[in-house]
């Protein structure tokens, strides 16, 4: 995650050079023991905060129908049992949603991070004409709200047969994660030395093979930070799946986040909110798996200031 | 792909703007690898963008829709339409005073939390970062619904807690009712949910604070205060710049909290601008006034954005 942020301010700081200047300072330490006995305090109490609805949710997908309306909210469920997550993966149809997600998200996540690469390589990199407008077009693609685009781009995808296919829904959340993969990684092009490009180039590398040679594993942590940001934002989406996947037999090619809005509106009192709490709960999951996989790279990341 | 070489020596550079930068105009492998996101950007977000322009000078129904038909042309009508309407400039102003409220206290709250990240040992900090992780990896829809749960007016958590403090009635009490309540849900989970990337994103800038200076600070009596001030806040400013730009972008932007939270039927006073112009466009079929609503909307938030925007662009441009 440093170099997320941190190409943006290299242009203030000596940040290149700073690698090991952050030695341990007992005496540093010591003034401020006070005050981290209270920020251990705060950042507890923020941490009950921040997890304590997902607490509740997991609580709650174990608990039969009648337990949740009892009134018990902190309660550990009567007897643990894995029932409402089959109901909810096979009745629900959660787990077709839930591949559906998982192949959309793969797709169109690893087109962000190819297609992005490479754009903003070329932009960070290389001179030539209309380079600035270029860059300028993509950063103002950050500025606009999804929203904006929504019915034209309805129409759109209407027009050339894209509309309830995962080609048109893949594609679409490509063009609305560029400007900001692209933002991000030309600066972070930016700030990598070019020696080693120029050495590669006197050897005779083609450009191609500079970029996925050198470049890429050059810029890697910067590519794995981009990537987390764009699984999460891709996962996340609602509003370009609700548009864009509708039509006949939409249904069985919903993605997960419309399977759960289609369990809670579907459903009144009578229903089972315990397979909705289930659906919730699984959704968290391949985000886990994602951390676990990426664990050490952001862990890499965001320590690396201070255990240097 | 592979294309014939030059070698380095003869980059004949332009302008010497850069020493270090290399000058290869007469090569066109660069605008090869920019083609895939140029032409995806172009047809999916520039052309919607200039068709919905197009579209909010025109009068589309349910009717051209289907037909296929170009809708009749109108001129500025849905603009005077909406402009003129009382309704319009209430959800506008409700939509600029949730985005400064909620942005100011999702950045405050997320400086702070970076700040305290710093002060704890590492442990703690990895804990706390994969708490976050969580919270920011929570589909928006997901954490509306269970916002929208935990404030049920028979079964929610927070009724129940609420009315456990001793001479507090909140049994079944219902939180939509009066806007300010609703709203402060709405608010609350916005908030929740957009810190994690604040803290996190702030607190690996912190990391690029450099730990002399600060102990120099200290050393000629500086208190955490000026320190904070005249150190931290001056190197922290782009990225403060960046994340406060782009929580404003995604603010002003709220649908989904308030779609769910309101179970897909906002009131009038839970009308955002963008629910309004989805209302608008889809529920009622009125695509140009929608339209026309969307376009005012960003160019709202551009004109007031402008001068923020351009610092951002100035930050990506690390020269």
């Amino acid at each position: 995650m440093t170099n997320l942020t941190s190409s943006p301010g290299t242009e203030a700081l000596p940040v290149v050079k700073e690698t090991k200047s952050a030695g341990r300072k007992p005496e540093a330490k010591r003034e401020v023991k006070a005050f981290t006995g209270l920020a251990h305090i705060a950042l507890f109490a923020w941490a009950l905060v921040t997890a304590g609805p997902l607490i509740w949710v997991l609580l709650a997908s174990f608990k039969s129908n009648t337990e949740i309306f009892l009134g018990k909210p902190f309660a550990l469920p009567e007897h643990f049992s894995l029932d409402t997550y089959f109901d909810a993966w096979g009745e629900a149809h959660i787990g077709r949603y839930f591949l559906n997600s998982v192949i959309v998200v793969l797709i169109s996540t690893a087109g962000t991070m190819l297609f992005g690469s490479m754009a903003a390589y070329v932009l960070a990199r290389y001179k030539f004409f209309g380079n600035r407008f270029i860059y300028y077009l993509f950063v103002s693609g950050l500025a606009f709200p999804t929203f904006m685009a929504l019915a034209p781009l309805f129409y759109i995808l209407k027009n050339m047969g894209l509309l309830g296919t995962y080609t048109g829904l893949v594609l679409v959340y490509i063009a609305y994660s560029l400007p900001f993969t692209v933002f991000f990684l030309a600066a972070f092009f930016k700030t990598l030395p070019y020696e080693i490009e120029e050495a590669a180039t006197v050897d005779g590398a083609s450009h191609t093979r500079k970029f996925f040679q050198i470049m890429m594993p050059m810029a890697k942590s910067g590519l794995v930070s981009i990537t987390i940001f764009n699984i999460v934002g891709q996962w996340n989406q609602y509003l370009l799946p609700v548009v864009i996947m509708t039509g006949p037999g939409a249904e069985s090619k919903y993605l997960l986040t419309q399977g759960i809005a289609n369990i809670s509106t579907s459903a009144g009192y009578h229903a089972e909110w315990s397979t909705l709490f289930a659906a919730l709960t699984l959704s968290i999951l391949p985000m886990i798996v994602v951390y676990a996989i990426f664990q050490r790279q952001i862990q890499a990341g965001l320590t690396a200031g201070a255990v240097k | 792909m592979s294309v014939v070489e030059r070698p380095a020596t003869r980059h004949a550079a332009p302008p010497p703007a850069r020493p270090t930068a290399k000058k290869r105009k007469s090569d066109k492998t660069p605008w090869l690898l920019a083609i895939p996101a140029l032409v995806l950007l172009a047809g999916l977000l520039g052309y919607p963008l200039i068709r919905m322009v197009i579209l909010s000078f025109q009068n589309m129904r349910l009717r051209e829709l289907f037909s296929g038909r170009t809708p009749p042309w109108v001129g500025f009508d849905n603009y005077t339409r909406v402009l003129s309407d009382g309704v319009f400039w209430a959800v506008t102003g409700r939509t600029v005073a949730f985005t400064i409220v909620s942005v100011l206290i999702s950045v405050l709250l997320g400086l702070a939390i970076a700040l305290l990240m710093r002060r704890v040992t590492r442990g703690v900090r990895l804990f706390m970062v994969v708490a976050m992780m969580f919270v920011w990896a929570l589909p928006q829809l997901v954490a509306a619904q269970i916002f929208r749960w935990m404030t049920d007016s028979d079964f929610g958590v927070v009724n129940y807690l609420l009315d456990k403090i001793p001479g507090v009635d909140y049994a079944n009490h219902s939180w939509f009712v009066n806007p300010w309540q609703g709203w402060a849900v709405i608010t609350t989970l916005v908030v929740w949910a957009g810190i994690p990337f604040l803290a996190i994103t702030l607190n690996a800038g912190l990391t690029q604070v450099p730990k002399e200076l600060l102990e120099a600070a200290t050393m000629d009596g500086a208190t955490p205060w000026q320190s904070l001030r005249n150190i931290i806040l001056p190197i922290l400013k782009p990225l403060v710049t960046i994340v406060t730009t782009l929580s404003v972008i995604w603010n002003f932007g709220l649908f989904t909290q308030a779609w769910v939270l309101r179970d897909g039927h906002p009131e009038p006073s839970f009308q955002t601008l963008t629910t309004y112009s989805y209302t608008q466009a889809f529920g009622q079929s009125r695509y140009s006034l929608g339209s026309a609503i969307a376009v005012i909307t960003v160019i709202l938030m551009l004109g007031v954005m402008v001068f923020y925007i351009r610092q951002m662009f100035k930050i990506g441009e690390v020269e």
